[in-house]
C-alpha cells in the first residue's frame, strides 16, 4: 500500500521487519524521531526501546544487548558519531553485531541542526582507530532506508560487524510515497550458532575470511567478550601469531565477503561517454537530471550507490570503463567520495559537483554541469 | 564452586596489590549464591583490575574504560535473570561518572564494585579522582589540592538501593560484598584497596592506614544505604511486558480516495511562521494526494527552537513517481508572514507561470510571476485561525486550475481523519469557496496585485 512516511519512519520499519528488538539513542536532530517511534512500536512489549544519558550509552547498552542476543540497533547524527568512535572500535574488536544510523546534518561539529549535508561518508568508513573496513550503506530516499536497514542487519549477523547506514537530514525528516510491499528483501540469514560437543570458543575461526559462530551471553555456553587484543578464546594475548591472525581476519571478513555488501542500481546507456555516479540526497537529482537529459536525446549512464563502503569496485569498473570519458560525482559535502573514486576510476576524469550550504543540488545544476563541460570540451 | 581459575599469587597482580584477593573474596560472595555460572556475568571496566576476567569462567565482558556500566545495562535489560556485575576502578568511575549516576538513577540492577587504589595504577600511578588530599603522585608533586571524588557517597544520592564502602582488609568485606550482590535494584560497593607499585610508594600507605584515610577523609566504612525491609522498589524496567505481541513493520491500512487527477509535477512553497500549522496544512494536502493514488514529497525548513521564527514547508505533488524530492522552482508561492518572506528570498526567478499568493500586511514580492494579495482575516473568518493555512493551499491549487473544487472536497472528505478531520475540511472547503468567488479574469492579476477574496 502506498504511504506517505519519512525516512526516520521507514528506518523504524525496515529494523522491525528484520528483528530488531533493541534500540537506545540519545536525541538529536534530525535522528530523534527514530526514538520515538521505537519507543511506540516497543510499547506492547515487542522490544526495548532505551532514552540514554548521552551516545555513549546509547551504543553502549546496544553492544552489551546485542552480545546478550539482542537485535540491536542506535541512530544519531554526526555529532553523535564522533562520541560513538571509541565503541564502534569496540564492536569491530569484539566482533559486535549492530547497526548504527547516521542521519547525517551540516558538519561538523554542532553544524546545522536543521541543515542537510551529507559530510559523513568518509567518516563513517574511518569513525574508529585502525581503518579497519566497517560496511557502510547509504540511502538515498524513504524506500532505500527501509531497504537497506533492513539489510544492514543482515550484514551485520552474518559477518558479526557494525554496520553503517547513512541517512540525512532531508532523508530522515522529508515524507515521501513509499510502497513499502513492492520493496526486495531478500530472506534473512540465520545467526551462526556454536554446534558440537567441542568447547565453545568464541573467536574460533577456520579461515581468516570466516565468522565466529555467536552465543549469547546469559546462554548455557560460556561466552568471553573482549575489546582486549584477543585469541580464539576470547583471552588477552600478546602472542604475535595470535595477533596477526585475529587482525586479518578482521580485515578479510569483510574485504573477501565484499559482494555480499555491494549494492548498487546501474542503468547504463551503451552509447554514452558519460556517467554519473551518485549516492545519498544527491541520487534524487541525478535520476531526474538523467530522465530530462535523455528525454533532450542525450546519452548517459548513471550508477546509484546504495554501497559506499568496501568501495563497490566492481560495479564502478563494469559502469566507468570501456568508452566512459566523464564521470560525474554530484555530493553535499567538499567532494569526499568523488576523491576517493579518483583512486579507483581509471581512464575517465572523475568531476565533482558540489553544495555544503544546506540546500539540494538540483537536477538543474547536473544538467548544467552536463553541458557546461561539455561545451568546454568542444572547444 | 568457585567461578576462579586462578589463585591470588598467580594472577597477574603485582605484590601486595590488594586486587587479587577482592577478587577471591567476590568469587566466594558469587559462589554463596549458588547460581550456575552461566547466570552470571561479569562486567570488567579499564585499569588493572580490567584484566580480572580472564580468571572468571562465567560470561564474561571487558569492554572500553568507564563505560563498563552501559555494556552492563544492556545485558541487564535483555537478560534480567543474570546477575551482571560490574567491575571497576576509580578511574573507571571518574571517566564514566555519567553513567554511573545515570544507571544508580535508573535503579538498573546491575552490580558494581569499585576497586578504588586511588590512583591509575596502570599507566604509572598518576592521580584520580579519588586521590587523597595532599597526596604525591607524578601529577601532583606538591601534593593533590582537589577534592576527592565520594563515588559511594555519588551512588548514594543517585538513587542506589545498596550502597557501601569497605576496606580490602576488612573483616566484614565478603558479607558486604554478598549483601551487594543480593541487593535489588543497583547496588555498589566501594573497597579500598593499596597499590603496591605506585600509591604506597609514595604515600606510606598501609592496611591500618586505609581507616585512618577514611575517618580523616570524612568517608566512613560501612554500610550507606540500603533498601528497607520489604521494600518494593521497583528496578528499572530490566524487560519488557512480556504481552505477548511482536513488533510488526505491517502497514496500517490508511483511507484511500478517489483518482486524484493532476496535472504534473507541481512544486509548491508555503511560507509562513511558527504556529501558522504550515506543516500541518502540507502534510494534510500530502496525505491527500497519495491517498488519491499521486506522488508527493514534503521537505520542510524551520529553525531549532520550532515554536518561533519561519516555517516553511515544500510539497511536490505528480502523478509520476518523484525523483527529485526537493523544490526547484515552485509553481505556487504562498507567503503569510514576513518570517516566510524573508526566508522565502528573492523571487524574481520564478517563471511566469508561478503564481504567488502573499498576504495583504505584507509587501508584494518583485517577481515575473503572477502575484496574488490576499486578506488573511477574510481567510480566518471562513477557516478559522488555524485553517488559514490549508485554505490559502486549497485556494491556491484551485485557483492555479490544477484541481477541480469538487474532486478535490471528495477527496479530502474520503481521506482525512483523526480529530482534526472536522476542522481541516472545513478549511479546505473555505479555501475552494474562495477560489470559486474568483471570476476566471483575476487569474490574469499581476504584480502589485489584487485584493483576494
Amino acid at each position: 500500500m502506498r504511504e506517505f512516511i519519512t525516512g526516520n519512519q521507514a528506518a523504524v520499519r525496515g529494523a522491525i521487519r528484520a528483528g530488531c528488538d533493541y534500540f537506545a539513542g540519545y536525541p538529536i536532530t534530525p535522528a530523534s524521531s527514530i526514538l520515538t517511534e521505537f519507543v511506540r512500536e516497543f510499547s506492547n512489549g515487542s522490544g526495548i526501546a532505551v532514552q540514554t544519558e548521552d551516545e555513549i550509552a546509547a551504543i553502549g547498552q546496544c553492544i552489551g544487548a546485542a552480545m546478550a542476543g539482542a537485535r540491536a540497533l542506535t541512530a544519531t547524527s554526526g555529532p553523535g558519531m564522533s562520541l560513538y568512535s571509541e565503541n564502534i572500535g569496540l564492536a569491530q574488536m569484539g566482533e559486535v553485531p549492530l547497526v548504527i544510523i547516521d542521519c547525517q546534518r551540516l558538519p561538523p561539529a554542532t553544524g546545522g541542526a536543521t541543515a542537510t549535508g551529507e559530510g559523513d561518508v568518509v567518516f563513517a568508513r574511518h569513525v574508529t582507530a585502525g581503518g579497519f573496513p566497517l560496511p557502510v550503506l547509504a540511502a538515498s530516499d524513504a524506500a532505500s532506508v527501509y531497504r537497506l536497514t533492513y539489510r544492514a542487519f543482515d550484514i551485520a549477523e552474518r559477518l558479526r560487524t557494525p554496520v553503517i547506514v547513512l541517512s540525512s537530514k532531508d532523508i530522515a525528516l522529508t515524507r515521501q510515497t513509499v510502497n513499502l510491499d513492492l520493496v526486495e528483501l531478500a530472506p534473512l540469514t540465520a545467526r551462526r550458532r556454536h554446534a558440537g560437543e567441542r568447547t565453545f570458543r568464541p573467536y574460533a575461526v577456520d579461515r581468516p575470511a570466516d565468522v565466529p559462530a555467536f552465543e549469547p551471553i546469559g546462554g548455557a555456553t560460556r561466552v568471553r567478550f573482549t575489546g582486549s587484543i584477543h585469541d580464539e578464546d576470547g583471552l588477552l594475548t600478546i602472542d604475535r601469531a595470535r595477533i596477526a591472525r585475529k587482525l586479518t581476519h578482521l580485515r578479510e571478513k569483510v574485504v573477501a565477503n565484499a559482494a555480499l555488501i555491494e549494492d548498487v542500481d546501474a542503468d547504463l546507456d551503451e552509447k554514452a561517454d558519460t556517467l554519473i555516479v551518485s549516492y545519498g540526497t544527491a541520487d534524487g537529482a541525478a535520476r531526474d537530471a538523467v530522465r530530462r537529459l535523455r528525454a533532450a536525446g542525450e546519452h548517459i549512464s548513471h550508477l546509484t550507490l546504495y554501497s559506499l563502503w568496501p568501495i563497490p569496485e566492481k560495479a564502478l569498473a563494469a559502469a566507468a570503463g570501456g568508452r566512459m570519458r566523464r564521470v560525474i560525482v554530484p555530493e553535499l559535502n567538499i567532494g569526499l567520495y568523488a576523491d576517493e573514486l579518483r583512486r579507483v576510476v581509471r581512464g575517465a576524469a572523475v568531476e565533482s559537483v558540489v553544495r555544503y550550504d544546506g540546500g539540494l543540488i538540483s537536477p538543474q545544476a547536473l544538467i548544467e554541469h552536463f553541458r557546461d563541460r561539455n561545451a568546454e570540451a568542444v572547444r | 564452586m568457585s567461578l576462579l581459575t586462578a589463585v591470588r599469587n598467580d594472577m597477574c597482580y603485582c605484590p601486595g596489590c590488594s586486587h587479587g584477593l577482592v577478587l577471591e573474596q567476590l568469587a566466594q560472595a558469587i559462589a554463596r549464591l549458588a547460581l550456575p555460572p552461566p547466570r552470571v556475568c561479569l562486567v570488567s571496566d579499564i585499569g588493572c583490575i580490567g584484566t580480572a576476567d580472564r580468571y572468571f569462567t562465567c560470561h564474561t565482558f571487558h569492554g572500553l574504560h568507564g563505560r563498563s556500566f552501559t555494556y552492563a545495562e544492556g545485558i541487564q535489560r535483555v537478560r534480567p535473570d543474570v546477575l551482571t556485575i560490574v567491575l571497576v576502578g576509580d578511574g573507571g568511575c571518574g571517566i564514566g561518572t555519567a553513567h554511573l549516576v545515570h544507571a544508580a538513577r535508573r535503579g538498573v540492577p546491575i552490580k558494581v564494585i569499585v576497586c578504588n587504589n586511588f590512583n591509575f595504577g596502570m599507566t604509572g600511578g598518576q592521580h584520580s579522582p579519588t586521590t587523597p588530599a595532599d597526596a604525591l603522585t607524578p601529577t601532583t608533586p606538591a601534593g593533590f589540592h582537589e577534592r576527592p571524588f565520594d563515588i559511594a557517597e555519588t551512588a548514594r544520592i543517585s538513587g542506589a538501593s545498596f550502597v557501601a564502602r569497605a576496606s580490602a582488609y576488612d573483616a566484614g568485606l565478603p558479607g558486604l560484598l554478598e549483601r551487594g550482590l543480593r541487593a535489588p535494584g543497583f547496588a555498589l560497593l566501594e573497597v579500598w584497596e593499596l597499590c603496591s607499585a605506585y600509591f604506597v610508594q609514595s604515600n606510606k600507605l598501609t592496611p591500618a592506614r586505609l581507616n585512618e584515610l577514611a575517618a580523616r577523609g570524612g568517608m566512613p566504612f560501612g554500610v550507606l544505604a540500603e533498601p528497607p525491609a520489604g521494600d518494593a522498589r521497583p528496578a528499572a524496567p530490566s524487560s519488557p511486558a512480556d504481552t505477548g505481541k511482536a513488533a510488526s513493520d505491517e502497514t496500517v491500512p490508511q483511507p484511500r480516495g478517489p483518482k486524484l487527477p493532476w496535472p504534473g509535477r507541481r512544486e509548491i512553497t508555503l511560507a509562513g511562521s511558527a504556529g501558522q500549522h504550515i506543516r500541518t496544512a502540507v502534510g494534510a494536502l500530502g496525505e491527500i494526494a497519495v491517498a488519491c493514488g499521486l506522488h508527493a514529497a514534503e521537505h520542510d525548513d524551520y529553525p531549532i527552537t520550532v515554536r518561533k521564527g519561519h516555517s516553511i514547508s515544500n510539497l511536490v505533488v505528480d502523478a509520476r513517481p518523484i525523483l527529485f524530492a526537493g523544490v526547484e522552482a515552485p509553481a505556487l508561492v504562498i507567503i503569510m508572514s514576513a518570517d516566510g518572506a524573508a526566508r522565502v528570498g528573492d523571487l524574481s526567478h520564478l517563471p511566469s507561470s508561478s503564481q504567488v499568493i502573499v498576504a495583504s500586511d505584507l509587501p508584494p514580492p518583485a517577481t515575473p510571476a503572477t502575484v496574488h494579495v490576499v486578506d488573511l482575516d477574510a481567510f480566518a473568518r471562513a477557516a478559522t485561525r488555524a485553517g488559514v493555512a490549508l485554505a490559502l493551499l486549497a485556494y491556491g491549487v484551485v485557483r492555479a486550475g490544477w484541481v477541480e473544487s469538487e474532486a478535490l472536497c471528495a477527496a479530502a472528505d474520503a481521506v482525512l481523519s483523526g480529530r482534526h478531520r472536522e476542522s481541516n475540511l472545513s478549511a479546505l472547503r473555505a479555501g475552494v469557496a474562495a477560489a470559486a468567488a474568483q471570476s476566471p479574469a483575476c487569474a490574469a492579476s499581476t504584480a502589485g496585485g489584487r485584493h483576494d477574496p
